[in-house]
């Protein structure tokens, strides 16, 4: 087996032998990556009702549904509406910690059969598996979104406690919520944002960032689109106005 | 339908291609498609020409600096909890991923769509291990059905009818599918579905590799990537030792022109960053991680006349304008990657005598190029392997002495005269309709399927120099 040693050693060999022949230079990054993030989010506190406005439109073609709540509280509304249409009952979602709000109740209330996902890990393999099964009967998927793009119509989640990657996954109708502060204006301002993700002493989180663009798509019979191959046929996304999170 | 093995010559192989009506059509439909997608994407984003420049420098740059931002993605990998493993060879490779598979007791594996694992064969290996590998994105779910290999690099079975799907799913489930794409689509996730939730192992290729940070980027539209890396116990992911980039920053640029060149799309559906293994409060994902580092023959063009081949994106654009593969198709190409940019990767991979014909199955005239979101110069690399297929003999005799022959005969303007006066007199019998048709004996093999201009009545040269008779240029 090669080691480790060896393999780079023969790139170092190879490298040695030529300087680049074209032109060459790697991506500024920003020095301070959180200050950068703080700086994209104060210019972005004016004029977010133009970034949301795009981010819907951009969110539109891809063929996302759009809506919008002047609060938490009107989102089990929405969804309760959203399941109605589609005649789905069962409903997994982000931990309330993780929704910023537990919606569970409510949820309940508008006669959705609700499966929360624990905060954190569990310890015990047939637990998992038996929670796994359940998450895998779901018709409904209930997130949060850690960005917006609004130049591509992307939602963002991290996974980590609390948001299984799942969520997001199985179910054929996927539904986020997210608020003003996840907005972005630009896949270059999602890449600053990342860097602070990644900064040295920034908080700890999973070990997957998904970015969903659209519901899941094949063209690959005769170039025909269909949806909801492997991920989710829908997805909506609902913009709460009050601020969801600190 | 046929795979294009390598027992037939790439001249029968590309015309059995011609000859398949439905290859023809489909292959007219899905490459007119994607040249329009594409040219919309790019008018609609101003900035893209200048991004694909500073994606290209960043390729550059990141080459000059390989072992540096290898050794930093090793770091950042296993500073998560993830194994990295250095391939020289497929053979290599395949030992590593079927050691993982022993030690770890997998009995299935499903993978989402890898040209990195069709290139080192992993799936004949896997199943002679006793592993079963299950092909999820939709495309190379009907491929492994039907035993082929993917003839486009983004639409794996873009040779094949709704019909001949449905035959493969009635054959593969024992039950009757309607030749309905999405009645086969649904079909597919069902039984897709249960796969992911069964599989102990999970594998991938790369889209790219972020150093800094030790992430993985998944690229795909059906969500399939996900699954893989969220549901089986371990993921393994092989990547090519080129696919390292810098930094989150650097990634940024990649993604803002990988899937506008592809298939026209502001973003693929899913970009999925991968770091590591399951971590600590989380409920799903893999408890190990492996990087498989792949050179097979990449290390070499470090240096080698091949280094450009190695900023490739695998978007498939160069495919979709090219005049050659817009009629033969990725399977006369006979190797697993198909088009210009696959001939260059077949030369690096497996050396220039494997492209001694295929070197030739390309007209120079640089759509690849001008498609290319890194703007590769593929012609350039073509023009030179054809140089050393010549220099090193491994043309055949025929194409030497021809050449020999039509170089004699250009660089002596007495003898060339005398061949174009001589040329004229021969073709006379041939010409009809305005072209030189019907040649007899070897040179019949041109004008089989182009047709070729006639010799004009007056040269160029001819009338240049009555011209200067008459003091008239």
């Amino acid at each position: 087996m090669t080691t480790r040693a060896e393999f780079l050693a023969r790139i170092r060999a190879e490298m040695q032998k030529t300087q680049g022949l074209f032109a060459a230079s790697t991506a500024p990054r920003p020095a301070q990556p959180r200050a950068a993030v703080e700086a994209i989010r104060r210019e972005l506190a004016e004029r977010w009702p133009e970034t949301l406005e795009r981010f819907r439109r951009e969110f539109g073609r891809v063929g996302g549904v759009f809506h919008r709540a002047a609060a938490l509280a009107e989102v089990p509304h929405l969804v309760a509406g959203i399941a109605r249409e589609r005649e789905a009952h069962r409903l997994v979602a982000w931990h309330p910690a993780a929704l910023g709000g537990d919606l569970g109740p409510a949820l309940t209330a508008r006669g959705l059969d609700v499966l929360p996902m624990p905060p954190g890990e569990l310890a015990e393999a047939a637990e998992r598996q038996a929670l796994r099964a359940r998450i895998a009967e779901a018709e409904l998927g209930l997130t949060g979104v850690d960005l917006a793009i609004a130049e591509t119509g992307t939602l963002v989640v991290r996974s980590g406690a609390g948001r299984p990657r799942s969520t997001s996954l199985l179910p054929p109708y996927h539904v986020a919520v997210f608020d003003r502060g996840a907005l972005v204006e630009s896949l270059a301002q999602a890449g600053v944002v990342l860097e602070a993700w990644h900064a040295a002493g920034a908080p700890p989180a999973g070990a997957v960032v998904s970015f969903i663009t659209g519901p899941s798509r094949t063209a690959d019979i005769e170039l025909t689109l269909t949806r909801g191959v492997h991920g989710p046929r829908e997805v909506h996304a609902i913009f709460v106005d009050a601020e969801t999170r600190g | 339908m046929n795979e294009g093995g390598l027992a037939t010559p790439f001249r029968e192989r590309a015309g059995r291609a011609m000859r398949d009506a439905f290859l023809q059509e489909a292959l007219t439909i899905a490459t007119r498609k994607f040249i329009g997608l594409r040219r919309e994407a790019f008018d609609d984003f101003p900035e893209g020409d200048a991004l694909r420049d500073r994606a290209r420098a960043i390729k550059e740059a990141t080459l000059q600096r390989l072992d540096h931002h290898l050794e930093r993605l090793v770091a950042s990998v296993e500073g998560r909890g993830g194994r990295v493993h250095y391939a020289t060879t497929p053979e290599e490779a395949r030992a590593i991923v079927l050691d993982i598979a022993r030690r770890t007791g997998a009995r299935m594996a499903v993978k989402s769509k890898s040209m990195a694992t069709e290139e080192i064969h992993l799936n004949e290996a896997l199943e002679a291990a006793g592993v079963t590998p299950v092909e999820t994105d939709l495309g190379e779910y009907i491929i492994q059905l039907a035993h082929e290999r993917p003839s486009h690099i983004i639409v794996p079975a873009i040779h094949k009818t709704k019909g001949q799907v449905a035959d493969l799913f009635t054959r593969a489930l024992k039950r009757r599918v309607e030749a309905d794409p999405e009645v086969l689509t649904r079909v597919a996730r069902l039984e897709l579905r249960e796969k992911f939730l069964q599989a102990d192992l999970g594998i991938t290729g790369a889209n790219f590799a972020v150093a800094e940070t030790g992430t993985v980027v998944l690229v795909t539209n059906e969500g399939n990537g996900r699954m893989v890396t969220s549901l089986p116990r371990v993921h393994v992911a092989i990547m090519g030792v080129e696919k390292v980039v810098p930094s989150m920053t650097d990634l940024m640029v990649f993604l803002a022109i990988l899937a506008r060149s592809a298939t026209g799309q502001k973003l693929s559906v899913y970009t999925t960053l991968v770091e590591g293994p399951r971590r600590a409060g989380e409920l799903e994902g893999p408890e190990e991680f492996h990087l498989v580092l792949l050179d097979h023959g990449r290390i070499a063009q470090i240096a080698g006349p091949l280094r450009e081949a190695l900023s490739c994106l695998r978007c498939g654009a160069c495919l979709n304008v090219c005049p050659v593969y817009q009629q033969i198709g990725g399977h006369a190409y006979g190797h697993t990657y198909p088009g210009p940019i696959g001939i260059l990767l077949t030369a690096m991979l497996q050396g220039p005598a494997s492209v001694k014909d295929l070197a030739h199955a390309s007209s120079l005239c640089g759509a690849c190029v001008d498609a290319c979101p890194v703007r590769i110069d593929i012609p350039r690399m073509l023009i030179g392997l054809r140089r050393e297929v010549n220099e090193r003999r491994i043309a055949s005799r025929r194409e030497r002495v021809a050449f020999v022959l039509l170089g004699a005969l250009l660089v002596r303007p007495v003898l060339y005269r005398l061949a174009v006066r001589l040329g004229r007199l021969v073709q006379r019998p041939f010409v009809r309709g305005g072209a030189v048709r019907d040649l007899p004996l070897v040179l019949g093999d041109w004008t089989r399927a182009r047709d070729l201009p006639p010799i004009a009545p007056r040269t160029f040269q001819e009338r240049w120099a009555t011209l200067e008779r008459e003091g008239r240029p």
